[in-house]
């Protein structure tokens, strides 16, 4: 019954303002920083390789992202850790002179 | 106390021109005196909205190179007194002119007129550059697309960095069904995004089409809407802020009452 009367009134579809605003705020973050979508990933790789040495991440579940905050654009960063690697590697840091 | 304000988009196509020429007009009804000046050399247009394309002798190029004097140039409008436009010259480019000589140029309309409305180019180059440059404020001017309101973004980002004051938005071409259908991104939406105050919203309406087609910018016409939403326009760029924005909201329809009748409660957004 509710079926027939979706069809007869159709039902509220996804709306395209919606797809439009989430795009414009997707491309104003990129406009901003400048990076390309491959340096990107190069980052976020390098980023999660580094990390990687000294805990063990959920590479699978892991988030990056770059949020508009108030005035400056933010790289938020979600990375689960499943336990601390047995040794540091603490040795491969540059040592300060 | 004269001022130049600049109307620019970086996207071409979103209404400048006919912003500029319907401001002039909303100005100078209310009694001020006003000069738009044609900042697109090369593709001259502002003359053709106002329908004094024919009336051409000289241009903003002539004037800066000293080959005729400013009032020369100056084409009164014989339906508004106080209204007067500089055209661009059509058959040279934005190299012609430079920023310094823009600034003084506009410091010299400022002593004629009360309001100097300068009319930006499109892009971000020379033309944009020159038409910034004696400007005191700036109003832009988008349309509710994702193309427009990118380039506004950027446009508001060179504003600033003119170190003009915060610029304020005019959105045209709003289509109030399209936005009750969450179709068209509406008032708030676009203010989230490029977080400038807001100017007033020009309809989309076939008004436009036919004051284009006649020469005889909207803001004339006493009985239609967009007019009224220029001089409404006008009106708070002159200092009366609290002007109130025009109703653009979309009556309920028979299929959306009985929606929301038996309870199925579509969205309603009212674009005010």
């Amino acid at each position: 019954m509710k079926d027939l009367f979706s069809r007869f009134f159709g039902k509220p579809a996804a709306k395209s303002k919606d797809e439009a605003k989430q795009r414009l705020k997707f491309l104003l973050i990129h406009d901003q920083v400048d990076l390309t979508p491959a340096q990107l990933e190069t980052m976020k790789a390098e980023i999660l390789a580094v990390i990687a040495k000294y805990v063990e991440i959920d590479t699978e579940s892991t988030e990056f992202k770059l949020e508009k905050a108030q005035d400056c654009v933010a790289l938020v960063s979600s990375i689960p850790v499943r336990r601390v690697v047995e040794r540091p590697a603490s040795t491969v840091v540059p040592q300060p002179a | 106390m004269s001022e130049c304000i600049v109307i620019t988009s970086g996207k071409g196509g979103v209404g400048k021109t006919t912003t500029t020429a319907n401001l002039g007009v909303a100005l100078a009804q209310q009694g001020h005196s006003v000069v738009v000046v044609d900042a697109d050399i090369g593709l001259r247009n502002l003359d053709v909205i106002l329908g004094l394309e024919n009336r051409i002798v000289y241009d903003l190029v002539h004037v800066i190179e000293g080959s005729c004097r400013l009032k020369q140039a100056l084409i009164k409008d014989k339906r508004l007194e106080r209204l007067s436009l500089l055209p661009a010259a059509q058959t040279r480019d934005k190299n012609s002119v430079t920023p310094d000589q823009m600034r003084k140029l506009v410091c010299e309309l400022k002593e004629l007129v009360d309001y100097v409305l300068v009319d930006c180019p499109a892009g971000i180059e020379q033309g944009f550059k020159n038409a910034v440059a004696g400007a005191d404020r700036a109003i832009i001017v988008t349309t509710p697309e994702v193309s427009a309101i990118r380039d506004a973004d950027r446009i508001i980002g060179m504003v600033e960095a003119a170190e003009l004051p915060e610029p304020e938005l005019i959105i045209n071409r709003f289509r109030a069904k399209m936005v009750a259908a969450g179709d068209m991104m509406n008032k708030e939406d676009i203010l989230e995004i490029l977080a400038i105050p807001l100017l007033g919203v020009v309809p989309d309406h076939e008004d436009i089409i036919v004051s284009a087609n006649r020469g005889l910018p909207v803001a004339f016409d006493d009985d239609s809407i967009v007019g009224e939403a220029y001089r409404r326009i006008g009106r708070r760029l002159a200092g009366e802020p609290d002007v109130p924005m025009l109703d653009l909201s979309v009556p309920d329809g028979f299929w959306t009452t009985l929606k929301r009748w038996i309870g199925m409660n579509p969205a309603r957004e009212v674009a005010r």
